[in-house]
């Protein structure tokens, strides 16, 4: 239950820092592909570096056990991505 | 304070911002919940559950019964908290309004047409969950949530999308690229 209200409040932030960065305008989403406006990739980007700093400074202080980490089958993920672009361009989400 | 308020107000964040309150969100999710953060996921969840119910014999198969398994997941709770994230955000900068999912420079390229935005919107969004649940998740929960893990399929995932996303607006820009 408690996990539950966990997802509920984190999901919340989530949201909140999508919205605020501007990745659910069908422009931003595109505008990256375009060249035109890299918010996304600065925003993917950000979020990436300050992560992978707190996950794994947490990890070397013994604090957090990794969780399962997605499993890489190269050409699925390759030709899995390449499919996603294609609706992410044309949808703009 | 006020420059605080002020700021949180803004319709729009500098993505710098953004990206570290994400960032803070994805290391709590994995501190609090060992959980990584992702949508995709979430909807295939509920898409699982309905197809359970709806036609057992054809979601009795691998996928549906231990790569997604279907309910009320960590995730599907996520989203649901991402969509009131979302009204909170849009209410606070006051840009809060009912419309038809449409946007400017979409018209100008497709028409003025709603009813081509959705459509279109729904069979690009059939063709982008499906590439997710090919690549084992989505911008968040693989580009982002495996990219702080440093998982190699993140990456792959990320050369995929830009590669075909850039291919797709070129198609669709074709002149005012």
């Amino acid at each position: 239950m408690a996990n539950y209200l966990i997802a509920g409040v984190l999901g919340v932030f989530f949201g909140f820092s999508l919205n605020k960065a501007g990745l659910t305008k069908y422009h931003k989403i595109v505008g990256v592909f375009r060249f035109t406006d890299l918010a996304v990739l600065k925003f993917m980007l950000t979020a990436l570096v300050v992560s992978m700093i707190g996950l794994y400074g947490l990890r070397s202080l013994g604090l957090i056990v990794f969780p399962s980490v997605p499993s890489t089958y190269i050409v699925g993920n390759i030709i899995g991505g390449l499919i996603f672009g294609i609706g992410m361009a044309l949808t703009g989400y | 304070m006020k420059f605080v308020m002020d700021y949180i107000r803004k319709e729009e964040w500098s993505p710098y911002v953004a990206g570290i309150l994400l960032g803070i969100v994805g290391v709590l999710a994995v501190l609090l919940s060992n959980s990584l953060l992702g949508a995709s996921g979430a909807f295939e969840s509920i898409a699982g559950m309905i197809g359970k119910a709806v036609a057992p014999q054809a979601f009795d198969n691998m996928y549906f019964n231990f790569i997604m398994p279907p309910g009320i997941t960590w995730g599907v709770i996520l989203l649901v908290g991402a969509f009131f994230g979302g009204t909170v955000g849009a209410l606070s900068s006051g840009t809060f309004k009912w419309r038809l999912v449409s946007d400017d420079q979409w018209k100008k390229v497709f028409g003025p047409e709603t009813w081509k935005r959705w459509v279109l919107a729904f069979l690009g969004a059939i063709v982008l969950e499906y590439g997710a649940g090919i690549a084992g998740g989505c911008t968040s929960g693989l580009a982002i949530s495996g990219g702080m893990l440093l998982a190699p399929a993140a990456y792959l995932f990320m050369a995929g999308m830009f590669a075909s996303g850039i291919t797709t607006a070129l198609i669709v820009y074709r002149k005012g690229y």
